[in-house]
């Protein structure tokens, strides 16, 4: 008679196979960026030659011009004030204009210097945008009794609607020789 | 007497083997919430400051352009010209219509060359833009 062969243990041993996935997982780690990047959105106007501009004429209740010079010094409306006022300056002029139509929002200009330094242009920028947050932030609260991040889509389109932000950079002067 | 301590019949181990299993888990989740780092940043620069920021929602829209203390310029892995940038944001514009350009420079670049740049951006038609910027606190 055959004697049945006994059959010798065949498992592939798994205690190394963590290990191995672990390496993997560093090694994803230390390859791959997870940090998200934060900073101020802005759309740009299309670029248009110079013979083709059209100047539009556009109502002074309706603009607020803030200059920023090579010094850091900013200007709204031929009154000098620092940096940080501009979000109050603005933002009584921005909520009043929630209750007209559309072609009637306010509509904030940044110009600044060929010499401003790039610091001082973002930060008068943040507090335009800080301005325009805080109207919208204040009408939701005011309208749903939230704030505007909590909103939800359709919501958000209605203060969207409401307060747009409207920033325009003016047109750079071209560089003149004195 | 009988000094022998009761225990109980159990197997004293730990089972193992879903780790293996539960690292790979982690491993895609991995995988699947990053990016690559595609691109090494040769300028040095130190972003300003800002409130009111905002997330780009999504990571494969952005194209970034570097500008460092001494102005030098990297889009992609090199260094660039200031005339170069239209031509190759405009295939980029090309490539990715949604493009949005984030432009991380030095907070002490001057606005000159900055508003260079954008002008540049604006006849390659790459209108989003976004001003990289730490958050204040």
């Amino acid at each position: 008679m055959l004697k049945k062969k006994q059959i010798p243990e065949a498992t592939i041993p798994t205690a190394s196979q963590a290990d191995l996935a672990f390496l993997l997982l560093l090694f994803f780690l230390v390859t791959t960026t997870i940090d998200i990047d934060t900073g101020l959105g802005l759309t740009l106007p299309e670029y248009i030659p110079e013979e083709e501009q059209i100047e539009v004429k556009i109502d002074p209740s309706r603009m607020a011009a803030v200059l920023v010079n090579e010094n850091g010094d900013v200007l709204i409306d031929g009154n000098v004030i620092p940096v940080f006022q501009i979000k109050d300056m603005l933002k009584a002029r921005i909520a009043s204009k929630n209750d007209l139509p559309k072609n009637k929002k306010m509509i904030v200009s940044l110009k600044t210097d060929r010499k401003t330094v790039y610091h001082v242009y973002i930060s008068a920028l943040d507090q335009i945008k800080l301005a325009y947050f805080e109207v919208r932030d204040e009408y939701s609260n005011l309208k749903f009794g939230k704030k505007f991040a909590d909103l939800d889509e359709e919501k958000k389109s209605i203060v969207k609607e409401v307060v747009p932000i409207i920033i325009s950079l003016a047109e750079p002067e071209s560089i003149k020789n004195s | 007497m009988n000094f022998k301590k009761k225990r109980a019949n159990t197997k004293e181990e730990i089972p193992t083997t879903a780790m293996p299993d539960i690292v790979f888990m982690l491993l895609m989740f991995f995988m699947t919430v990053t990016t690559m780092r595609d691109i090494d940043v040769l300028v040095s620069f130190k972003l300003p400051e800002a409130k009111a920021l905002e997330k780009i929602e999504s990571k494969r829209l952005v194209s970034y352009i570097w500008v460092g203390k001494d102005k030098r310029m990297q889009i992609n892995d090199s260094f660039i010209k200031m005339e170069e940038i239209e031509g190759i944001m405009y295939d980029k514009k090309q490539a990715l219509p949604e493009i949005i350009v984030s432009l991380r420079s030095d907070q002490n670049v001057d606005m000159g060359f900055i508003t260079d740049i954008q002008q540049a951006l604006r006849k390659a038609y790459c209108l989003r833009i976004n001003y990289s910027a730490m958050i204040k606190v």
